[in-house]
């Protein structure tokens, strides 16, 4: 039930409705309806789906050194373009696991184009690791 | 390493160019008995393979420790995200963990090299004979073929039981259900047909597929071993969900099986396939269903239920430019009722159905089917004409000896035409009981039926028919096999070929004035 009210909620305010006339209008709504004891809760669903869109709108690039960041950013600029990212909007992660290259995740969109990926995808064709289904 | 070895990684690694092709991805938000949601995909469509990365943020030399790719199938789409049921073990996905859009949409391979093996509900080896080499991709969901691609049934597909061959005859391209409780012989009769399969010429005889849904493992290895000393694994493939795995594979595997069968029908072959059983497949759906959170119907199946089973069914067919698939699927019923939601469902779908029932079997009249419920509605047109002459009768006369031996329970005198027929039907009962695992040839069937309805039996005492019987069919085999290769090759019982069978039935009983005792 909350999760609907805070969908509810957040749809309102992307639609260009002001915050705290937003909570008024539910807090009316819940009054009317005897439900205003669902409000705390809302609020924790709310974040929730905060958190959520946050992650989605996020954008991050991983690199396997720091010294690779320069390299990793000038080379996902034409990706970033595309799916309509400023480069100062991304957030920068190292992770060693990827040997080298660099890999950007976020808007549902995956580029991997570390050395671990490359590797990874020569071992499951030597050895014949791949599903007859892939 | 063999030099082979480190010749293909030199070359695999000089191949490498930079990837930065980007792929449609989404989060795993929630996961649990086998189904996942997933936040974002939003281009993903219905029944799209999805790929769960497995090895992020982990050593290389831990991610090649994975076994495999783990895919997801796509079942739902819903206003914020998806959900996708796991093709494996639900244990190696975990929350927040990115899944890969394929972009196709779920597929088996097939190819010759299948048969004579045992693969899994997405096409896999599952013996360990090692990789398919050549294989074509089938796509599980298919429309079934149209009406003016079809064309009307009127081979015969012969099961070698005598009962349904001459009752309940089956044609190439037929939907014919196999019904029963538990432990009444349904595999049995889909096995026999299997095995019969071996008389029919090799250009004419049909591939054939046996479906295991949520079966014991050790029945599916039984099987594929009496196949396999059979000599009938060379025509087979055996799709193997066995009850162990995700309800989402147990749900997928007669689709899979199908769209085998189908790479056999567009090269203009006959495909035999057997679903063993549909009850278990809609049990795997409502599992499957209630999980993906959709709306229950009657006995908590969901409202596609019957869609699930006639969109399967309808793919069985018989087309215009050559090429059939024949089905048979299994339904358990509880306590012989037929009219449960999944039974009546699947009665009303198939072409026909014939009913195995548990008082024949421990009768001990096996295959215990009641041939007065069981139904046949196209493979009559079918039925060779040799089979027809001699088959004419026999349901009428077995209905009517059902009724007078019920009557015979309460009246004590009997006028000796009823008394006649009672023993006739006894006879005939006798005559069409076979050992599991002995289907026999059309031509014989024919000469037995032809010689039982000339009284050839009458003086056998009722016990000793079956022994009788089969003692007369291998004095065919020695004496009269021209005979019998005539009857095959013409399919008619021409007034020359019964005159020689007369001849063969006079001379069998001075021969063996011994047997023909009982008046």
């Amino acid at each position: 039930m909350e999760q609907t009210y805070a969908q509810a909620l957040w749809k309102m305010v992307e639609g260009g409705m002001s915050p705290v006339k937003a909570v008024h209008a539910l807090r009316d709504l819940l009054k009317l309806r005897g439900r205003e004891a669902l409000l705390p809760r809302i609020g924790r669903a709310f974040a929730r789906i905060a958190q959520r869109e946050g992650k989605r709108t996020g954008v991050t690039l991983s690199v396997a050194r720091e010294k690779d960041e320069r390299a990793a950013k000038s080379a996902v600029k034409t990706v970033l373009e595309e799916i309509g990212v400023e480069p100062k909007e991304v957030n920068v992660l190292v992770d060693d696991s990827l040997i080298g290259g660099w890999r950007l995740e976020g808007r549902e969109t995956l580029v991997d184009a570390s050395h671990k990926n490359e590797l990874q995808k020569l071992y499951n064709r030597v050895t014949g690791a791949v599903s007859s289904i892939n | 390493m063999d030099a082979t070895t480190v010749e293909k990684i030199v070359k695999e690694i000089e191949n490498i160019a930079p990837s930065h092709e980007g792929a449609h991805v989404g989060k795993v938000v929630a996961v649990g008995d086998g189904v996942v949601a997933i936040d974002g995909l939003s281009k993903a469509v219905m029944s799209e393979i999805v790929v769960f990365e497995e090895g992020k943020g982990k050593k290389l030399k831990d991610s090649m420790e994975t076994q495999g790719e783990l895919y997801g199938l796509i079942l739902n789409l819903e206003e914020d995200g998806v959900r996708a049921s796991i093709l494996g073990e639900t244990s190696r996905v975990s929350e927040g963990m990115t899944v890969k859009s394929t972009g196709r949409i779920l597929s088996v391979p097939a190819s010759e090299e299948m048969l004579g093996r045992v693969v899994n509900a997405l096409g896999e080896p599952a013996d360990g004979k090692g990789p398919f080499k050549k294989t074509t991709m089938m796509p599980v969901e298919r429309q079934a073929a149209g009406v003016i691609d079809r064309k009307g049934v009127s081979v015969p597909l012969q099961t070698g039981i005598k009962a349904i061959d001459a009752m309940i005859p089956i044609g190439r391209g037929q939907r014919e259900l196999i019904i029963g409780d538990r432990g009444t012989g349904k595999t049995t009769v889909a096995i026999d047909t299997i095995l019969n399969q071996k008389n029919e010429p090799k250009d004419k005889r049909p591939i054939c597929i046996y479906v295991a849904i949520g079966q014991k493992e050790s029945k599916t290895a039984r099987i594929a071993q009496q196949l396999r000393e059979q000599g009938a694994m060379e025509y087979t493939i055996i799709v193997d969900a066995p009850a162990s795995t995700p309800a989402a594979l147990q749900y997928l595997a007669p689709f899979s099986g199908v769209a085998i069968g189908e790479y056999f029908m567009d090269q203009g072959k006959d495909v035999l396939i057997i679903y063993d059983d549909l009850s278990k497949q809609a049990t795997a759906y409502r599992q499957l269903s209630l999980l993906l959170r959709r709306p229950p119907g009657r006995e908590a199946y969901p409202g596609d239920i019957f869609y699930l089973h006639s969109r399967l069914l309808e793919r069985a067919c018989r087309l215009e430019k050559g090429g059939s698939i024949t089905a048979l699927p299994i339904i358990e019923t509880q306590e012989g009722d037929v009219s449960g939601y999944i039974p009546t469902n699947v009665i009303s779908i198939t072409d026909g159905q014939m009913f195995l029932i548990a008082d024949l079997f421990n009768k001990g009249i096996r295959p215990a089917i009641d041939v007065g419920i069981s139904v046949s509605r196209v493979g009559s047109a079918a039925q060779t004409k040799a089979m027809k002459g001699v088959a004419g009768g026999i349901k009428l006369e077995l209905a009517q000896f059902r009724d007078l031996e019920a009557f015979m329970q309460f009246a004590s005198d009997l006028d000796k035409e009823t008394a006649d027929r009672i023993e006739s039907g006894r006879r005939m009962v006798e005559v069409l009981k076979q050992k599991n695992g002995a289907p026999i040839a059309v031509e014989k069937q024919v000469a037995i039926l032809y010689v039982a309805g000339h009284k050839f039996f009458a003086e056998v005492p009722v016990n000793k028919v079956t022994a009788v019987e089969a003692q007369f069919t291998q004095f065919l085999d020695a004496q009269y096999a021209k005979t019998l290769a005539e009857i095959k090759k013409t399919g008619q019982l021409s007034d020359e070929l019964k005159k020689t069978l007369n001849i063969a039935m006079n001379e069998f009983q001075l021969a063996h004035k011994e047997l023909f005792t009982q008046k």
